[in-house]
C-alpha cells in the first residue's frame, strides 16, 4: 500500500538539494565561488579544499541532500571546503574560451580558496570534466595546488566508448554546431548520455517500482533525478576546443595541449596526485581516468579503484562508507591537522545535525 | 522466490543484454556517420537562416544578436581583467 501511496505522491515531491550552508565569496561572469561554513568546533585541517564540478552539471551533485552529501561529510570532518558553481551560461558565453575557464576562472578560484592556507595552495578535487580542467591547470601551473584529485575525470580520450566514437565521427562538424547554436544545448548532450544506456530509464522505472515503499531510497532517487535533469549548456568556443583538441586530438595526453599560450604537459604535474576510477563507469572509462597517473610527473601518485558507476559511486551509501573517508584521509595525510583532537569520524547522519546547527 | 523477484531477475538480465547490444549498434559507423551528417546538415541550415536574418537586420543599421553577444562577452572579459589587476595590486601591496 505504501509503495502505491509514495508513487502517487512522487510528482508533487520536491527534494532539498545543495543545502549545506555556504557563503558566496566571489562572483565573476556567471560563476561563483561558494565557501561552506565550517562546523561549529572549527576546521581541523590547515589546507582548504576546492571542489571543481563538471561544466555541464550543477555543482550540488557533491552536496546532494542532507545526510547524503559529500560536502556535508567533509565539513563535518573539519575540512575547509570551497566549491565552484559554474552557473548558467548566457548567449554571450558562446565566445567563452577554454583558456578563460581553465586558466582564468579556475585559477582565480584556486587562488581565493588558497588564501587561508599556509602555503597559499588548496587541495583541488575535480569531478568528471572538472577533473580534466583541474589537471590541465595543474599542468600549466604546477605550483598552484597542494594536491590534485581527479574523480572520474577523462584524461586520455582515445578510448572506444560511445562518446569518444561519436565525437570522432567525421560527418559531425563541431564548428558548424557551435556556429549555429552558440552554446551547445544541454538537451543535445543529455540525449548523448542517454544513448550510453538507452534502457536506463526503463530500468530506473522498474527499480523505482520495486523500492517505492522505502522513503529513504525515494528521497535519494528524487534528489539524483532532480540533479540529472538540471543541466547546463556548454559554452560554444570552449566546447569546440574540448572536442577538437582533447577528444579528437588527445592533445593533453600527447603533451601538445596549450593553456593561454603555454604548454600544459601532464608530466609537469608535480603535486600529490590521486585518480579515482570506477569499474562500471560508462561515461568516463577507468582507463581514460587512470591515464593521469601514468602521465603525471608527481612522485606521490595513487589510484582508488572502486566498483560502481560514474555518479552512483560518488553519491551512494557505499561511497559514504568507503570513498568519502578515503578521500578525507588522503587530504588529512597531506596536511597536518591543527586541531586533531577536534576531528571526528562523523557519519552522514551526524553531519546533518552539524549542518542544522551551523545553519 | 516470489513472482515479482523472478520477473525482476529476468528483466535485469534482459536489460543488461539489450543495453550491451544497443551500445554496439549505436557505436557502429552505420549509425554514427548518418547521424553526424544529419546533425551537420540541420546546423548548416540554421546557420544560413541566422546569417540571412542578421544581414536583413544589418541593412537597417541595427546591431545583430551576434553583435550584442560579442559586446557582452567583451564586458565580461573586461571584468576579469580588472579582477586580475586588483589581484596584482593586492600582491604588490602585501610585498611592500
Amino acid at each position: 500500500m505504501k509503495r502505491w501511496l509514495n508513487l502517487a505522491k512522487l510528482p508533487f515531491m520536491k527534494p532539498t538539494v545543495g543545502a549545506t550552508p555556504a557563503d558566496v565569496v566571489h562572483r565573476e561572469n556567471k560563476w561563483q565561488l561558494l565557501h561552506y561554513r565550517p562546523r561549529p568546533q572549527g576546521v581541523a585541517f590547515k589546507t582548504p579544499l576546492l571542489l571543481v564540478p563538471s561544466l555541464i552539471n550543477r555543482h550540488y551533485v557533491l552536496d546532494l541532500m542532507p545526510g547524503k552529501s559529500f560536502t556535508e561529510y567533509l565539513v563535518a570532518q573539519g575540512h575547509d571546503v570551497f566549491t565552484i558553481d559554474w552557473g548558467t551560461p548566457g548567449p554571450e558565453d558562446r565566445f567563452l574560451t577554454f583558456d578563460e575557464i581553465t586558466d582564468g576562472y579556475l585559477g582565480r578560484a584556486i587562488r581565493i580558496a588558497g588564501r587561508a592556507a599556509p602555503q597559499k595552495k588548496p587541495h583541488v578535487l575535480g569531478y568528471c570534466l572538472g577533473g580534466t580542467l583541474a589537471a590541465i591547470h595543474a599542468a600549466a601551473h604546477p605550483d598552484s595546488m597542494a594536491s590534485l584529485t581527479a574523480l572520474a575525470a577523462p584524461v586520455r580520450f582515445g578510448d572506444e566508448g560511445l562518446l569518444a566514437a561519436w565525437t570522432r565521427t567525421k560527418t559531425f562538424d563541431v564548428e558548424m554546431l557551435v556556429s549555429a547554436m552558440g552554446n551547445v544545448p544541454w538537451q543535445l548532450m543529455q540525449s548523448a548520455f542517454h544513448l550510453l544506456r538507452p534502457t536506463l530509464n526503463l530500468s530506473k522505472a522498474v527499480h523505482l517500482l520495486d523500492r517505492a515503499w522505502d522513503d529513504n531510497f525515494l528521497d535519494g532517487f528524487l534528489a539524483l533525478e532532480t540533479w540529472g535533469n538540471d543541466n547546463v549548456s556548454f559554452p560554444g568556443a570552449a566546447y569546440q576546443r574540448y572536442v577538437e583538441e582533447l577528444y579528437r586530438g588527445d592533445a593533453f595526453a600527447r603533451g601538445t595541449f596549450t593553456l593561454s599560450g603555454s604548454l600544459a604537459r601532464p608530466q609537469a604535474i608535480t603535486c600529490p596526485t590521486l585518480a579515482v576510477t570506477f569499474e562500471h563507469d560508462n561515461i568516463v572509462p577507468a582507463a581514460s581516468a587512470k591515464a593521469l597517473l601514468e602521465l603525471a610527473g608527481a612522485e606521490d601518485k595513487q589510484n582508488i579503484h572502486l566498483p560502481g558507476g560514474h555518479v552512483g559511486a560518488v553519491v551512494s551509501k557505499a561511497a559514504a562508507k568507503g570513498l568519502w573517508p578515503q578521500l578525507s584521509a588522503y587530504w588529512g595525510a597531506r596536511d597536518g591537522a591543527v586541531q586533531k583532537s577536534g576531528a571526528r569520524q562523523a557519519r552522514p547522519a551526524e553531519a546533518a545535525k552539524v549542518r542544522r546547527k551551523s545553519g | 522466490m516470489n513472482p515479482w523477484e523472478t520477473w525482476k531477475k529476468g528483466f535485469d538480465a534482459w536489460e543488461n543484454a539489450t543495453a550491451q547490444y544497443m551500445e554496439q549498434f549505436l557505436k557502429s559507423e552505420s549509425v554514427l556517420t548518418p547521424s553526424g551528417a544529419l546533425l551537420t546538415a540541420a546546423m548548416k541550415t540554421k546557420a544560413q537562416m541566422d546569417k540571412a536574418a542578421a544581414q536583413w537586420w544589418g541593412l537597417w543599421g541595427l546591431p545583430t544578436k551576434r553583435d550584442q553577444e560579442r559586446l557582452l562577452h567583451t564586458v565580461n572579459q573586461l571584468q576579469s581583467k580588472l579582477l586580475d589587476l586588483e589581484e596584482k595590486l593586492e600582491a604588490a601591496q602585501s610585498k611592500e
